[in-house]
């Protein structure tokens, strides 16, 4: 987050992303020309509720869809290398060594019937960067380094032989084994205790820094994003309907829905007897079919005839950006 | 004087596990030697991490499990003297995940209206009448009584989940992880109902969670656990205020507000993940403590008094000295 680190180099750059899954009653599209970049040394964080195409937006930019989804986009490259076009067996060179990704539950990626110490040196072997022996090595010391105790006595241990949130520090160990350009991680500590899950955004922001990597993690958790992201891209409806600096999106949001959801989270200051949080009324709107206009006009408080329209994004020359035609003024008034 | 709705006497929860054909049986210690009470009206958060057996406790007050030791009297009684529809009427679930707690098979209406029927409450039509009822008070509409869960979102089902625990009139309802399913707007008008029912019901709530932020909106009381034991107990304000435990401390810390100019708290809790298998002697808590010290290891400190009202179980709050060491 110094300013040392801004504009570093676009590690990843993906333009109006798309995935479409054919469903019984009609196309579900389920991201909508998603923009995002990631920079080397920044943490990029995407944020939103379920159902608002985060995951699968981390999915496609990986070439991770599930069968019968299709994605298209203007443009996907990963250090200046194109990812749509390049053929499967590029695409699994990369993934594991330039990119590397952490999912919610450890104990579904890491492989039951196979030690830590084989399944840390299998990437590493795997992608041609040296001898068993020297993966081993090399994964003593990430073990070490992510605050693994007694780590050459962990590599003949089971996944089962560990708790989750060492499990979790084995995953990122193992994501770091190739020294990626990029890892992305997806919910990573959402399935752990609040006190464990803030050693590991500790160490992924550590180890973020250390090895100047583009980091680029998926959360609902607006919490966990304001204390760790460099920039945040908040979606809605299979949009990015607001995106900046962290400090610009959370200490002036311009988009209503981002509004909405700061004022829903209880506060650490004990509420006023008969206080309440703030809601926001309505559901998400269907994605299947035909969508036009603002997709959250119909449970947002200063929806006007216009939001039926096409909305574009608007934006500010430090990089701050929102979906929405209210202007600051307005919302203030109606704050 | 009323006694308490819910009154727990040094109760402790054992299970075995394990023992195969080679492997020896072992003892895991869920809970041990909890005391706490409800008054009727109050709130009280039960705030602790996975395995701190604050689960085991609800069931226990519940009624679907035993204690293996000590004693759960609700409204003054023991819960054992008590009868089905008896402890159904004092004390009522609502469940963490609406998906699992709703049966699918069923409409929305006749899962409301079930326990009525099972305790054979009314006539048929003043069942109907007392399902609608409830429906309209936690918010659904009487469209929403002919459908069926799946038809329903995440917050919607909650509401049912709540509706059914209500429909008997329960003084207590012990409500586990309620909105951790949940997402965050969801979550806020789960939050806000559950405030406005106790106001206008004055219902009492055993609040469990994992998320002080949370508890913080509701709670009157707040009780810390940490492996089975209580760490930390005491009128919320002061808990959360000025918690005296480091365990509690260390829980208010990684509550994380969207607040960007905090950054992430140092907490320097180490990488010794509590196992409930194998319980740390002395203070439980001491491998994980920053302030751990040679008599933490050695001897299990009791819960006492702490400056500010509450009791907390840590050497460095015992005595004048220690009082001020911690604070």
């Amino acid at each position: 987050m110094s300013p040392g680190e801004e504009g570093g180099e676009v590690l990843l750059d993906a333009r109006d992303l798309r995935v479409d899954i054919p469903t019984p009653g009609g196309t579900l599209h389920a991201v909508r020309g998603v923009t995002l970049a990631a920079r080397r040394g920044e943490t990029l964080c995407v944020v939103g509720e379920s159902g608002c195409g985060k995951s699968l937006t981390s999915l496609a930019l990986m070439g991770l869809l599930p069968a019968g989804a299709r994605r298209t986009a203007a443009r996907l490259t990963l250090a200046g290398e194109d990812l749509l076009t390049a053929p499967p067996r590029r695409l699994r060179a990369l993934r594991g060594d330039r990119v590397a990704m952490i999912f919610q539950d450890p104990m579904t990626c890491l492989n039951p019937s196979l030690t830590i110490g084989d399944q840390l040196a299998e990437t590493y072997v795997r992608h041609g960067h040296g001898s068993r022996h020297a993966a081993r090595d090399r994964a003593v010391a990430l073990l070490e380094r992510v605050g693994i105790a007694g780590a050459a006595n962990r590599l003949g241990q089971y996944p089962h032989q560990l708790s989750g949130g060492l499990r979790q520090r084995v995953v990122i160990a193992m994501a770091l084994m190739c020294g990626p350009d990029l890892v992305l991680a997806d919910e990573p500590t959402t399935a752990l205790d609040a006190t464990i899950q803030l050693g590991i955004l500790q160490l992924l922001a550590e180890l973020q820094r250390e090895m100047r990597m583009a980091l680029v993690l998926v959360t609902h958790d607006l919490g966990v994003v304001a204390r760790i992201a460099t920039r945040v891209a908040v979606m809605y409806a299979g949009e990015v309907v607001e995106e900046g600096p962290s400090a610009a999106v959370f200490g002036a949001p311009r988009h209503p829905y981002t509004r909405g959801l700061m004022d829903c989270i209880p506060r650490a200051a004990r509420m006023a007897p008969g206080a309440r949080l703030g809601t926001i009324p309505g559901l998400v709107p269907s994605l299947v079919g035909s969508i036009s206009g603002c997709a959250f006009r119909t449970r947002c408080p200063h929806a006007m005839p216009v939001c039926a329209e096409p909305v574009a994004m608007h934006g500010d020359e430090a990089g701050h950006a929102w979906r929405c035609v209210l202007d600051a003024g307005a919302l203030e008034r109606a704050a | 004087m009323t006694p308490p709705i819910l009154e727990i006497r040094g109760v402790h929860k054992r299970y075995g596990v394990g023992g195969g054909l080679l492997a020896r049986r072992r003892t895991l210690t869920a809970v041990a030697g909890v005391s706490l009470r409800v008054a009727r009206g109050e709130v009280l958060g039960l705030v602790g991490e996975s395995g701190c057996g604050k689960s085991t406790l609800a069931r226990m007050i519940l009624g679907l499990e035993a204690p293996s030791e000590g004693e759960v009297l609700l409204d003054g009684r023991p819960i054992a003297s008590l009868g089905r529809l008896e402890r159904a009427r004092l004390v009522q679930p609502v469940f963490q995940d609406p998906y699992s707690s709703l049966n699918p098979r069923r409409s929305v209406a006749a899962i409301v209206g079930l326990p009525l029927a099972v305790h054979g409450i009314g006539t048929a039509a003043e069942r109907r009448d007392a399902t609608a009822e409830m429906l309209a008070l936690v918010g659904l509409a009487p469209r929403h009584a002919e459908a069926f869960p799946s038809q329903l979102s995440g917050g919607q089902r909650q509401r049912v989940a709540i509706a059914r625990a209500l429909v008997l009139r329960p003084s207590l309802v012990v409500c586990d992880e309620p909105t951790s399913a949940l997402d965050v707007s969801v979550q806020s008008q789960i939050l806000n109902l559950l405030v406005d029912l106790r106001d206008r019901l004055g219902l009492a709530y055993l609040f469990i969670s994992h998320n002080l932020a949370v508890v913080q909106m509701l709670a009157d009381r707040v009780t810390a656990m940490y492996l089975g034991r209580v760490v930390e107990e005491g009128a919320a304000d002061r808990v959360l205020g000025a918690p005296r435990h480091p365990y509690t401390a260390a829980l208010l810390a990684s509550v994380l507000t969207p607040d960007p100019a905090l950054g992430l708290p140092e907490m320097r809790l180490g990488t010794a993940f509590p196992n409930p298998l194998a319980v740390p002697p002395g203070c439980a808590f001491h491998p994980r403590c920053p302030a751990v010290f040679d008599r933490c290891p050695r001897e299990a400190p009791a819960l006492l008094p702490v400056p500010g009202g509450g009791r907390a179980a840590c050497h460095l709050v015992e005595g004048p000295a220690g009082a001020a060491r911690a604070a």
